[in-house]
């Protein structure tokens, strides 16, 4: 129960840090998304199940504010990410830093194409959208990621199996 | 109680969460194909229920962040705003003259509120605002949202003191545009969160760098609102309709106040439209 309020304090940091902290250190309007960073945490530590609840959570979190035509579509892909990085820690259960925050870029990259074919972007706008919106965010976020990842992950996680 | 909620538990933990995985997914895609009144009453009851708390504490911290700074812009804006106030006088007298002199017919005369925001779509695309002015503000559904610099979009879902605005760069925003030159009516519409196309008839002299404002049809936008300058022109040899890439007047990332027009839908003109 206290590692539930532990990650959902986490979550809510995490999207105060992506409504603020995000516009202002925006580039050329590239910003990272801390919100996916808080998922690739929740399932590196906790593995799948929590990875793909927590992803559930945000990504449902993020659709409410979204046009409602597309209801479902960022719970979706954060599911998904949140599945595939949690057997990622379930498989390697020591991954170094650079390892983590490749997988991040990893579900990033994961995380936007399915949101792009999710909500049906054009065939002719995707490629740009992959180069002009999610290569630099991708790699902004893994650049923030490199950070609060040395950070978070200072301590060996102490891993408790929910099966 | 207990043994349910294990139970539950352990049989979602079947196959490292595969069983959960597919129940996640099939309840993704189930809000994804539902009608477009269940995602509305789902996206509505969660904004208005357990979103709501959140939403306080985020526009709250926003209020306090945005205090120091918002003072001593105002401070400037202030003095700005004497000098220009001598000017606008005469510039009013000089409207009121030409006013008379064209039989304007000032379909501006609405009440205007100003709104900050205080909440951004947390999606990859920009697509919602949320503004710290609803329904005890007097703010309705449809009230169009503009800036000096031109519209922003219209107001989509009002609560008792919040509202949230969709930006012209909705892909379910459309909209009647004319543009200022030519004279030419078109229509505006954001194609995918990103971009705005318009579609206007083709060999009507319109080139790069043209103007495209609100043409007041359909009854929802006033005429005359700016909405973007066209960028580029894409037209084929036998195309009757060319598609314009219009690039707003505004950032709308970087917004942070607005002017609602407190201008009710003229219903009338859309049902005579449809009739």
């Amino acid at each position: 129960m206290i590692r539930i309020l532990k990650y959902l304090f986490l979550f809510l940091c995490c999207v105060l840090l992506q409504t603020s902290l995000a516009s202002w250190i925006r580039i050329f309007d590239v910003a990272p998304d801390f919100i996916l960073i808080f998922v690739v945490v929740a399932a590196l530590r906790q593995g799948p199940v929590a990875g793909m609840l927590w992803g559930f959570v945000a990504g449902f979190s993020q659709d409410v504010y979204a046009p409602v035509e597309w209801l479902g579509s960022q719970t979706l892909s954060l599911t998904i990410v949140g599945f595939v990085i949690g057997q990622f820690e379930e498989r390697f259960l020591t991954l170094n830093l650079p390892l983590k925050v490749c997988l991040l870029g990893f579900g990033f990259l994961i995380d936007d194409i399915l949101y792009y074919v999710s909500i049906g972007v054009d065939r002719g706008n995707f490629p740009v959208l992959l180069v002009t919106k999610t290569l630099p965010e991708c790699l902004y976020t893994m650049l923030c990621g490199t950070l609060i990842f040395s950070f978070v992950f200072r301590n060996k996680p102490q891993r408790t199996h929910v099966d | 109680m207990l043994r349910l909620v294990r139970l539950l538990q352990s049989f979602f933990c079947l196959g490292h969460g595969t069983v959960l995985l597919v129940f996640l997914i099939l309840l993704s895609v189930f809000l994804r194909k539902s009608s477009d009144s269940t995602r509305e009453n789902i996206a509505a009851g969660a904004l208005a229920s357990v979103y709501y708390p959140g939403q306080r504490i985020l526009s709250s911290v926003n209020q306090i962040r945005s205090l120091d700074a918002e003072n001593e812009r105002l401070k400037k804006e202030n003095a700005r705003l004497r000098m220009e106030t001598v000017d606008a006088r005469e510039g009013l007298k000089e409207l009121a003259r030409l006013q008379e002199l064209v039989h304007f017919d000032n379909k501006w005369d609405y009440p205007i509120v100003t709104a900050r925001v205080v909440g951004r779509s947390l999606g990859r695309l920009l697509t919602t605002l949320v503004v710290n002015r609803g329904r005890a503000q007097g703010i309705h559904e449809n009230m169009p949202v503009f800036t000096v610099r031109g519209l922003v979009g219209r107001v989509a879902r009002v609560s008792e003191n919040f509202s949230r605005v969709q930006l012209l760069v909705d892909p379910n925003m459309k909209l009647s545009v004319i543009e200022e030159r030519t004279r030419v009516v078109g229509f505006l519409e954001g194609s995918d969160g990103v971009s705005l196309f318009a579609m206007i008839p083709a060999n009507t002299g319109v080139k790069v760098g043209d103007t495209l404002v609100t043409s007041g049809l359909g009854g929802l936008y006033p005429k005359g609102i700016g909405v973007g300058i066209v960028r580029v022109i894409h037209q084929g040899d036998v195309d009757v309709m060319c598609h314009l890439s219009v690039e707003p007047f505004q950032n709308f990332s970087r917004l942070e106040e607005l002017f609602i027009m407190q201008k009710e839908p003229d219903w009338t003109v859309q049902e005579m439209l449809t009739e």
